[in-house]
């Protein structure tokens, strides 16, 4: 006979076969007999190897190569490649997220670095259906050791000494527990397994018993001989066939051994087991409902003390403990309680295995020590949150648990620290969200869980998740109350106070834990009607329109482009837009930033349709009539400002009948549109039409009118005032030396050019700081100004970069050189003139609180760059003028209060970039309307405060009946002019979709608004009492 | 099957170590039979086979059998690289089963390279 050289440790744990494993093993013997490797290779069907998002998986011994994702399909190749000819496969193997070559070794995989197991100490390296397997790791020595050389008590001392508490989730010490046990004079006794795992998202009892079912065994046995039980129950949930299976095997095979029946190894002590299979109630969890389920009764909680260890089974004194706790009780009776409790927290012994799922890129099964941070399961162990998003918060401990948010991120977890955030240990599940996780919807889908769960058995548990459920279900609805937090609340910890087992008294918690760190969001689901992850179906019709500023219902738009009712969706359009031209061509897309169509592929392209739209009607020479809206107030109302909020405000409140002036300090209209937006983005002549429109509505815009002081505006005769000025001030690099010749201000550079006026020279080399489109536009008009080498330089990387994806294409395909991950440090210049900038690379750090990374710096990597001219784009401030007679702020951002707008002065609102500096134009209007309604309600003397109303679409338009699946998922790419014709002038680049185009692109929508649409009708029927 | 003893216990346990050391041992050594095309027509299968009987005979539990591609000396084939812990890694070619039996003997667990079987040593790892 010949040794074997190779081990294939493939996983067969309930996940993997889900993905397939089974399938693959059998390919594998297929193959592996095809080459007459049978007496070579040897496969090891194991439990879960614990990294679940990477299978079906297998590891090769003895090298301990990892491969994961396997197909049938690739299993021919693999055998022949790797273990006939010794080459390993590297794309099987395990590449980490952000680097390019793969891990080949198991050991070098970030996922399993911080690990430490003691459990889990077999996963993946014995069959769980051989004992000898489980013998050759030890098995069954703590059993000998304990049976052969220690007294019960003995066993008690040791493992109290070690600290070890249960893992069930409560954490009561174990040693303790047994001890009661043993000190009760009455017989029999017994000893309960508890795997009756609920808990939405935990499995690692589950893949302790399908991965080493013995170790339980060998626990069991050792608390049976500790308390004094001859025998006792498995309880595990009839729902996990494949563990039951595993362990009947295991019961077997040690009856057969003699490790479990009578008399073992002569000792005297006997102990056997039996399985009882529940059948799936969360509440069978719970201890008594447990022992009353064993008992053939309706599994309800009773009232403790007595605990189960003085009166437990048929009366008996009883020990109940979890899958995990009598896992670890081999391991210390092997290595001592010394040991053991050398490893983890002060109060937390040992490690913990938590099933890491959600959001997160490494999803799986992990066991870290007690103590260990947040942090370093997030972003380490599970290599962080997938597309880059914010991390928010963890929810630990399933539905009696709470969430952890981000900011908690540092906090070592063990039992207490868990219970202080609001959270507790629970069995172990993770549950990790991102940004697009709603707090609420989240403790409702909870709630809904326990409600659903909960035995009946208290009215404050069976009545009041109920309860707390009703009110969850309409704030999420849009229709929470004043009142509901604080009721929330009150409800909830009197369902704490008065629920007699565990799911009643920690129900509430994820109610509670979210409400005490994401209050702001329950208030904005009450007050404002607003989801702030954009999750909440009942608040948000369709994406689009909730994201959009201006709330342009965009569905109905769409479909009315695709039947080719162009006029009708401006119609749409204009409802919420006055400018739909200049949207069309600079607005930020807001509305495409959560459209579902990216979920399989690009987001609609809903800026360029509403542009189609635009284009249409200048060709078709329709443009809508404007006769000057009646006028139905005498006061008069000043603008000062005539930018987007500006144009936007005056329309708004001429069309509700005032007399508006708007006071333009610079020579033409439209702010920054006219002034910093190049004409290749948005010409001239396109936005003068839609100033016309405005003034067409009866808005008079007066030019070269700077205001130095409100006062003149009120003497006037004036009864308010809005401030909508823009950031017209360019915030320096506050960088040393940055005060000479060359460096130039991109935003007075932008004006000049805009305004026609002489430019100064940039030369060949112009470097440009900044990642915003502010950057992008100064870099185009820099090479449009005949620079030849113009190079911008961000201190993220391009996913970072907040400028429009389509605005950095663009500038790329002109030959604009971007640089990423460098920072300015010093500017170099030789008698007052720019020579060049010093930086310094950086890297991105880890993420803060908030989840975005820094920037930092890397030292030592200082480069000097040659520049003849640098424009720093960092940010804007206003241009405010001194005693302009209102209190501003640093950047002279105007104060306002955000829920009337007004300025510390009666009667002067602010709005737009002046109050938030550099936004975006749609962002602007959007608060220039409110302004608009708060400034009327100021003038007819009602309650000057901002109104919030569910965003509901604005016109009924029924989805089009597709004849066949649109098969598209990408969105058509928008003509542009070709580089080498468009980087020397300022014609418009982008040429906007033709009719064809645009049609068939408006049919992409998902138009996700109708069954809110429909759901929303419904409940008003209901509500009216017509019958649906 | 009538139950163990604590001896026979012990027993199995000890047999059952050492039917897993692939997975879990800490290894010494290293045969790399090279089965390139080349190498496999020469009967490099033979070779492992080989290797694998003198290592169960053995009983050694320290020494890796594994495979690699073709060492770039087809006309050499078969061909096998030892690396030993703390030595250089050391080549032998034109293998047969009858050379496999010495070069285990004497260099796997004597430590001495079989200087008329090796290209030379001290080359590149071919593994």
């Amino acid at each position: 006979m010949a040794a074997r050289r190779i081990e294939l440790m493939l996983c067969t744990g309930t996940g993997c076969v889900a993905g397939g494993s089974f399938r693959i093993k059998k390919a594998l013997e297929e193959e592996i007999a095809r080459h007459g490797l049978q007496s070579e290779v040897s496969l090891v069907p194991t439990g879960c190897n614990g990294f679940c998002g990477q299978g079906p998986l297998m590891v090769v011994e003895p090298e301990g190569i990892f491969y994961g994702w396997l197909r049938p399909e690739e299993v021919p190749f693999l055998v022949e490649e790797h273990f006939l000819k010794g080459r390993p496969i590297k794309k099987l193997m395990f590449v980490p997220r952000e680097r390019k070559e793969p891990v080949p070794l198991l050991r070098d995989i970030p996922f399993f670095k911080k690990q430490k197991l003691i459990v889990l100490r077999n996963k993946g390296l014995i069959d769980p259906e051989r004992i000898d397997d489980y013998l050759a790791r030890d098995g069954y020595v703590a059993l000998e050791k304990v049976l052969t050389s220690m007294r019960p008590e003995e066993v008690n001392e040791e493992i109290r000494r070690s600290g070890l508490r249960g893992r069930g989730g409560a954490g009561f010490p174990t040693g303790l527990k047994w001890s009661v046990c043993r000190n009760e004079p009455r017989t029999p006794k017994y000893v309960i397994c508890n795997c009756d795992e609920g808990d939405p998202g935990a499995y690692m009892d589950r893949s302790v018993f399908e991965s080493d079912p013995h170790s339980v065994i060998e626990g069991q046995t050792i608390a049976a001989y500790a308390i004094g039980a001859s025998r006792g129950f498995i309880y595990v949930r009839t729902e996990y066939p494949l563990a039951i299976k595993r362990m009947r095997i295991a019961l077997q095979q040690a009856r057969e051994y003699g490790l479990l029946g009578e008399n073992i190894f002569g000792s005297g002590f006997s102990f056997d087991l039996e399985i009882r299979e529940g059948s799936g109630a969360f509440v069978c969890g719970e201890e008594t409902s447990l022992i009353h389920s064993i008992e053939g009764k309706s599994p309800e909680p009773r009232q403790r003390p007595p605990f189960p260890a003085q009166v437990g089974l048929w009366g008996c004194p009883t020990v109940i403990n979890n899958v995990e706790t009598l896992a670890n009780v081999p391991v210390i009776i092997n290595r001592g309680a010394d040991w053991f409790s050398g490893i983890g927290t002060e109060t937390s012994k040992g490690t913990k295995i938590f099933s890491l799922v959600g959001k997160i890129n490494n999803t799986g099964l992990i066991e870290v020590p007690m103590g260990i941070r947040l942090r370093e399961i997030i972003y380490e162990i599970g290599d962080g949150i997938p597309g880059n998003k914010k991390f928010k918060a963890v929810q630990t401990g399933g539905p009696s648990g709470g969430c952890i948010p981000a900011s908690l991120m540092d906090l070592p977890i063990d039992y207490e620290s868990l219970i202080q955030a609001g959270s507790m240990m629970g069995s172990g599940g993770m549950i990790v969200m991102d940004e697009d996780t709603c707090m609420v919807d989240v403790s409702k889908f909870y709630l809904q869980f326990t409600n659903d769960e909960s035995c009946g058995k208290c009215t404050t548990c069976r009545d009041g998740s109920a309860a707390l459920l009703e009110v969850l279900t309409r704030i999420t609805n849009g229709d929470g109350r004043e009142g509901d937090i604080e009721f929330l609340e009150e409800l909830g910890m009197a369902i704490k106070d008065a629920s007699m087992c565990g799911l009643g008294t920690t129900l509430p918690n994820p109610v509670l834990s979210t409400i005490r760190y994401f209050r702001d969001e329950y208030e904005a689901h009450i007050r404002q009607k607003r989801c702030p992850a954009v999750v909440c179906r009942g608040i948000i019709s369709s994406p689009c329109q909730y994201m959009c500023p201006l709330h342009t219902d965009v569905p109905a738009y769409l479909t009315l482009i695709a039947t080719g009712r162009f006029k009708e969706a401006l119609e749409v359009v204009r409802r919420t837009n006055p400018l739909p031209i200049i949207c069309g061509r600079v607005c930020m897309a807001h509305c495409t930033l959560k459209c579902r169509s990216k979920e399989s592929g690009e987001a609609i392209a809903i800026r360029e349709l509403k542009r189609f739209l635009t284009d249409w009607e200048l060709e078709s020479g329709q443009l809508p009539e404007i006769s000057p809206f009646p006028r139905r107030y005498d006061e008069k109302v000043a603008i000062i400002g005539s930018g987007p909020a500006g144009l936007t405000a005056g329309y708004s409140l001429a069309e509700k009948g005032y007399e508006v002036t708007v006071f333009e300090k610079y020579p033409v209209a439209g702010g920054m549109l006219a002034l910093a937006i190049p004409d290749y983005r948005l010409p001239k002549k396109l936005l003068q039409i839609e100033i016309d429109v405005i003034r067409q509505a009866g808005v008079h815009i007066k030019t070269n009118s700077p205001i130095e002081n409100i006062d003149a505006l009120f003497d006037q005769g004036y009864k308010a005032v809005l401030i909508a000025v823009g950031a017209h001030k360019n915030r320096k690099l506050e960088i040393p030396g940055e005060d000479v010749e060359g460096v130039i201000d991109p935003i007075t550079l932008l004006r000049k050019v805009n305004l026609g006026e002489e430019v100064p020279s940039l030369g060949n080399r112009v470097g440009i700081i900044g990642g915003g489109n502010t950057a992008i536009d100064a870099a185009r008009t820099a090479l449009r100004l005949g620079s030849k080498e113009v190079t911008i330089f961000y201190r993220r990387t391009r996913s970072e970069m907040p400028a429009i994806p389509e605005e950095i294409e663009a500038a790329l395909e002109e030959g604009v050189r971007i640089e990423f991950l460098v920072a300015p440090e010093r500017v170099i210049s030789e008698a007052g003139k720019l020579k060049g900038v010093e930086f310094v690379r950086t890297k991105l750090g880890e993420p803060d609180a908030s989840g975005r990374k820094r920037p930092i710096q890397i030292e030592g990597s200082e480069f000097v760059v040659e520049l003849d001219s640098l424009l720093p784009a960092v940010s804007q401030d206003t241009e405010i003028p001194p005693g302009f007679g209102v209190e501003v702020s640093k950047g002279k951002a105007v104060k306002v209060s955000n829920e009337t707008l007004m300025t510390s002065r009666d009667g002067v609102f602010a709005c737009g970039d002046a109050v938030t500096l550099p936004t975006d134009v749609t962002t602007a209007m959007a608060e220039a309307r409110n302004a608009a309604e708060l400034i009327h309600k100021y003038l007819r003397g009602e309650k000057v405060e901002r109104e919030y109303k569910l965003i509901e679409p604005s016109i009924r338009v029924e989805p089009i009946e597709l004849e066949a699946e649109v098969s598209e998922t990408t969105r058509p790419i928008m003509p542009r002019v070709p580089p080498e014709q468009r980087r020397n002038n300022f014609d418009e680049v982008e040429l906007g979709y033709s009719r064809e185009v645009a049609m068939k692109e408006a049919r992409r929508c998902l138009r996700c608004d109708w069954e809110v649409q429909e759901m929303r009708e419904k409940a008003r029927e209901r509500e009216i009492g017509v019958e649906a | 099957m009538p139950k163990l003893t604590l001896d026979e216990l012990r027993k199995k346990r000890e047999e059952a170590r050492k039917s897993i050391y692939l997975r879990e041992g800490e290894f010494k050594g290293k045969i790399i039979v090279h089965m390139g095309t080349c190498g496999i027509a020469a009967g490099a299968r033979s070779i492992v086979s080989a290797f694998l009987e003198e290592l169960e005979k053995s009983g050694a539990k320290d020494i890796m059998v594994t495979t690699s591609g073709c060492a770039g000396l087809c006309s050499k084939e078969p061909m096998v690289t030892i690396e030993m812990l703390d030595s250089p890694p050391v080549k032998y070619v034109e293998l047969t089963p009858e050379k496999v039996k010495k070069i285990f003997r004497e260099h796997i667990l004597g430590g001495t390279t079989v200087a008329e079987y090796a290209l030379g040593i001290g080359s590149e790892s071919g593994g």
